[in-house]
């Protein structure tokens, strides 16, 4: 239960890091988001309901930080950060048995392309409502790049939280599928 | 295998809850995000100044590793000297910044709310920074944001201590303008990706004939009631002619990532 309260904090710190994490100019000014691999690192290591939990929490976040109210009417609804952390939450935690027997590999990467797919699913939305589909280099860097960032930070942050996860007492037992 | 009761009835409860979040209109999603921000207000205005310190802290380190190659007799001297030149430096520099933004506010024709930049955007499509200033200090959404050097954009959520602002290179931040020198008027609206280190922004339904010079500066025309009059937007980098308009890229009259104090215009004076 530590752990999973841990978790919480640390997604709340990193989505108030990553305001003050400049965009890197040499990736397109691509952005750093280090909140999705946490809770997709939480999505394997919780049980179901505490996993749903932890994608509720960090969808909120994202959505009151992302969500655009402009001239009345709202780009990307409430919600919408909700639903990609679930769904994308959701995938990871199925794969919770390759975890666990070592396999960190396959979820380095899922993170990365995950990360990315948040990206891309916010500017399908915005696309959506600004009418003009542009699909430049430019912009495939911006969604590819977070990506590529979040799948090289992904080992340090998994190997933070595992760390974390013993220091805590918590017991990762996706077979059991129960909460210690 | 299928799902124990439990996961269901939580998957129900998510369900229900995104559910409510999808519901929420634009007032009430004015309202969840002015008050998740007024929940991170206090993280936000401490991080700022951490951040500051670090900086701080960076340029230190930068001026002790040049010290190395110096002289070893006088490098404890040095030392000194240089740490206190740079404190001064420091001083010096907020002084300066401080005192041109009195000045600017005194000879203005706009009654003013000095605030600090304290966050910046996190998001990859949307171009907002966050100020230290909210409703307690008179702020309402749809005022317009400036520095000195010209406008900056306007603000969208306001919480009660802090205020988001939408960057007037942000692509959903539209100002009616007018081009110094000539009749012409358009929008300005920012782009919708950055390429460069600078943002750049379009200056959109322009007369055919409008045939607009590099240089040649924009102001906001007052048209659409949220900006005055009067307000350098950019200045003009090329110009060209389209099937039905002309158009024009704006190069911002502020330099828009290194922002520190600003502005929001609570009316005239």
């Amino acid at each position: 239960m530590i752990f999973f309260f841990l978790l919480l904090f640390l997604v709340l710190a990193a989505q108030i890091a990553e305001l003050f994490i400049p965009a890197l100019p040499w990736l397109y000014n691509a952005h750093v988001y280090i909140v999705p691999v946490i809770v997709f690192y939480g999505a394997m290591a919780l049980p179901f309901p505490f996993m749903l939990a932890l994608a509720l929490y960090a969808g909120v976040l994202l959505d009151a930080l992302t969500v655009q109210v402009i001239g009345g009417k709202v780009e990307i609804s409430a919600g919408s950060s909700i639903l990609m952390y679930g769904v994308l939450a959701g995938i990871m935690h199925g794969l919770r048995p390759l975890f666990a027997r070592g396999h960190w590999e396959v979820h380095c990467i899922l993170s990365g392309i995950f990360t990315s797919l948040i990206v891309l699913a916010q500017y399908l939305m915005i696309t959506f409502r600004r009418g003009s589909v542009v699909f430049t280099r430019e912009i495939w860097w911006q969604i590819g790049g977070p990506g590529i960032v979040a799948m090289l930070v992904a080992p340090i942050v998994f190997w933070s939280l595992q760390w974390i996860g013993r220091m805590t007492a918590y017991q990762y037992g996706p077979e059991r599928g129960r909460f210690e | 295998m299928g799902m124990s009761r439990t996961n269901i009835i939580v998957l129900l409860i998510f369900g229900a809850i995104l559910g409510y979040f999808l519901s929420f209109g634009p007032n009430t999603t004015q309202k969840f995000k002015a008050g998740v921000y007024q929940l991170l207000a206090p993280f936000l205005t401490s991080g700022s100044g951490l951040k500051k310190q670090i900086t701080s802290v960076r340029t230190g380190l930068k001026s002790l590793d040049q010290l190395e190659h110096e002289n070893a007799a006088l490098q404890v001297e040095n030392r000194e000297l240089r740490a206190t030149n740079q404190s001064l430096r420091d001083v010096e520099h907020e002084v300066n910044r401080l005192r041109h933004a009195l000045n600017y506010r005194e000879r203005s024709v706009f009654k003013l709310i000095a605030a600090e930049i304290v966050a910046r955007d996190s998001s990859t499509w949307w171009r907002t920074v966050t100020i230290n200033r909210g409703r307690r200090d008179g702020i309402e959404t749809d005022m317009p944001v400036v520095t000195d050097e010209g406008l900056i954009g306007k603000t969208t959520s306001v919480s009660d201590v802090i205020s988001v602002v939408l960057l007037v290179s942000d692509e959903n931040c539209r100002v009616a303008a007018s081009v110094e020198g000539s009749r012409e008027q358009g929008i300005v609206s920012g782009q919708r990706v950055t390429t460069g280190l600078t943002p750049l922004m379009d200056l959109n339904f322009l007369s055919k004939q409008a045939d607009l010079k590099p240089g040649q500066k924009v102001y906001t025309s007052g048209v659409g009631g949220v900006f005055p009059s009067g307000l350098l937007i950019g200045v003009v980098k090329s110009y060209r002619v389209r099937e039905l308009d002309g158009q024009a890229q704006l190069t911002p009259a502020v330099d828009l990532s290194h922002l520190e104090d600003v502005f929001v215009v609570t009316g005239r004076r």
